[in-house]
């Protein structure tokens, strides 16, 4: 898999969130797609909809290139406050949060400038 | 172009149109343009009051060129002009009172965009690091104006040094971002202090004089005095009318953000309440100095302006005033003026490090703060004053301090 520095820092970032709520299971799953990879988290929280809905804004915040090549380097190297998902959003393609029986469900589509969303596996109902 | 963003730019231009009336007002056109042409030629290190060196009228006139570019160059690479940028913009046109020419900064720029060519990475990608980068600017005077050897050939290496410097400063910023987590909001305030060790260093050896010289106006004009006070009522009224009724709860929604790296209050609460956000600590810092008599002149204005523009990208009432403790608690204590540059400065700079008192308390903020005050009056000599942004250097030493105790006890509890 290529860029390794740019997934452990994702990967950090995201399992740093998760973390917090103090979950008993996180199961991560990172698949290679044709145009990129999508990154899989799931834990057994069940969290209220304000927290699924602000997580979700936070992942599909709007493409901001001067704070995601910045500041997107201290994803997943700034354990000491809170995690931000919002740093993973600058650096992403796309997220979809919500909810499976036993808790929640973060799907992460990483995909290369020349995202095209029909080489990745996103749910075509959305 | 987002809809506010139109806004947005239309104050700042504003704030542009202020600064160039007040240089007329000051000096008229003639005496503000020489001024403007004496302050390329001079050297730019700390602390060069540009009020006293090219007159006020012609130092207003300096910043208000430099806002331009900085706007020039957000709009050109495509970027939102949003809490960082804004607070470039106003950082950039305050630094311009004491140290930052159009001469001495496109250089910087120059290299961080050749850096982002290396990299393959568009410029906008870079530009942040571009328009803070120019905190280096003093190092391309000094070679250029200050070496004591002149000439033509002295500006062309001048040139290439700062072009030079502006380029390895990406690698640089990002690296020190992880020393403090995001705990110090200027960031290559840190970045440029730590390459100035080196470039000190190399001049030092080139047996260059780098001591520390201040010129200060102690005797600012009226139109210096009203300059902030004025601009912060005008943020205070366009963010109260751009946000209406919303204003109170998105207020009170900021005051519960940490403000760590990076906290863009435009996007993540309003962009009415953030521009009056930077408003109400403009005049609050303004009444402070005020009331205690100090030189409202060339830096101080620029701390002001600092303060301002980072109100829309991490600062606020709740996790600035600690650091303000902090300081003066440490000038009486150390029995020095609250009314002396150093901590003056210091006062309005230490609010670098608000984020730690955002994210751990008052108590920190307050240490934080005392401590700040006692790096950054060394600091500058380390550097030669090569680094403009002497306290985002200070802050940055001190966040990193506080940064590796928090976590070595955060540590010791989870075991």
């Amino acid at each position: 898999m290529k860029n390794k520095e740019y997934l452990l820092h994702l990967l950090a970032e995201i399992s740093n969130y998760i973390l917090d709520s103090e979950p008993h299971r996180m199961v991560i799953s990172l698949h290679q797609e044709p145009d990129g990879m999508h990154l899989a988290v799931m834990d057994d929280n069940k969290r209220p909809d304000e927290e699924l809905e602000a997580m979700s804004k936070a992942l599909n915040s709007s493409a901001r290139p001067e704070l995601a090549e910045y500041y997107g380097s201290m994803g997943g190297s700034d354990l000491l406050g809170t995690a931000r998902l919002n740093i993973i959003g600058w650096q992403i393609k796309r997220a979809d949060v919500g909810r499976i029986a036993e808790g929640t469900k973060i799907d992460l589509w990483l995909g290369s400038d020349r995202f095209d969303s029909s080489n990745f596996s996103i749910p075509k109902d959305e | 172009m987002l809809a506010y963003e139109k806004n947005v730019y239309r104050l700042l231009f504003i704030c542009i149109g202020v600064f160039l009336l007040f240089a007329l007002l000051a000096d008229g056109i003639a005496g503000s343009a020489h001024g403007f042409l004496t302050l390329q030629l001079h050297a730019a290190r700390l602390i060069n009051d540009y009020t006293v060196v090219g007159s006020s009228g012609g130092a207003l006139l300096n910043a208000a060129v430099m806002g331009l570019l900085s706007l020039g160059l957000i709009k050109l690479s495509g970027v939102r002009l949003s809490g960082p940028t804004v607070a470039a913009t106003l950082t950039i046109m305050g630094f311009s009172l004491f140290g930052k020419t159009p001469l001495n900064a496109l250089p910087i720029v120059l290299g961080v965009f050749l850096a982002s060519r290396l990299a393959h990475k568009p410029f906008r990608s870079y530009l942040l690091m571009a328009l803070f980068g120019t905190a280096l600017g003093p190092l391309v005077s000094f070679i250029a104006f200050e070496s004591g050897i002149g000439g033509l050939g002295m500006i062309i290496l001048g040139i290439v040094a700062g072009a030079i410097a502006g380029f390895i400063l990406p690698a640089l910023a990002m690296a020190m971002l992880r020393m403090h987590e995001g705990f110090n909001l200027y960031n290559i305030g840190l970045t440029c202090g730590f390459f100035g060790l080196f470039a000190a260093s190399v001049l030092e050896g080139a047996r260059r004089d780098v001591s520390i010289t201040i010129i200060w106006n102690s005797e600012p004009r009226l139109e210096l005095i009203l300059l902030v006070p004025l601009l912060s009522l005008l943020f205070i009224i366009w963010g109260a009318v751009s946000d209406g009724r919303k204003l109170g709860k998105n207020l009170k929604a900021m005051l519960k953000l940490s403000g760590r790296l990076p906290s863009d209050f435009m996007e993540s609460i309003s962009p009415g309440s953030a521009l009056f956000n930077a408003g109400a600590l403009g005049l609050v810092g303004s009444a402070y100095l005020m009331l205690i008599g100090a030189d409202i002149n060339g830096p101080v204005i620029g701390g002001l302006l600092t303060v301002m523009g980072f109100a829309t990208f991490g600062k606020h009432a709740r996790n600035t005033w600690p650091l303000a403790v902090g300081v003066i608690l440490a000038t009486l204590l150390f029995g020095k003026s609250l009314t002396a540059p150093g901590p003056v400065l210091a006062l309005l700079f230490a609010t670098t490090l608000a984020p730690l008192a955002g994210e751990f308390g008052p108590l920190v903020g307050i240490a934080a703060g005392f401590v700040h005050l006692l790096v950054v009056e060394r600091s500058a000599a380390w550097h030669g004053g090569l680094d403009l942004y002497n306290n985002g250097f200070a802050g940055g030493l001190t966040a990193t301090l506080f940064v590796a105790l928090i976590q070595w006890v955060k540590a010791i509890k989870n075991q």
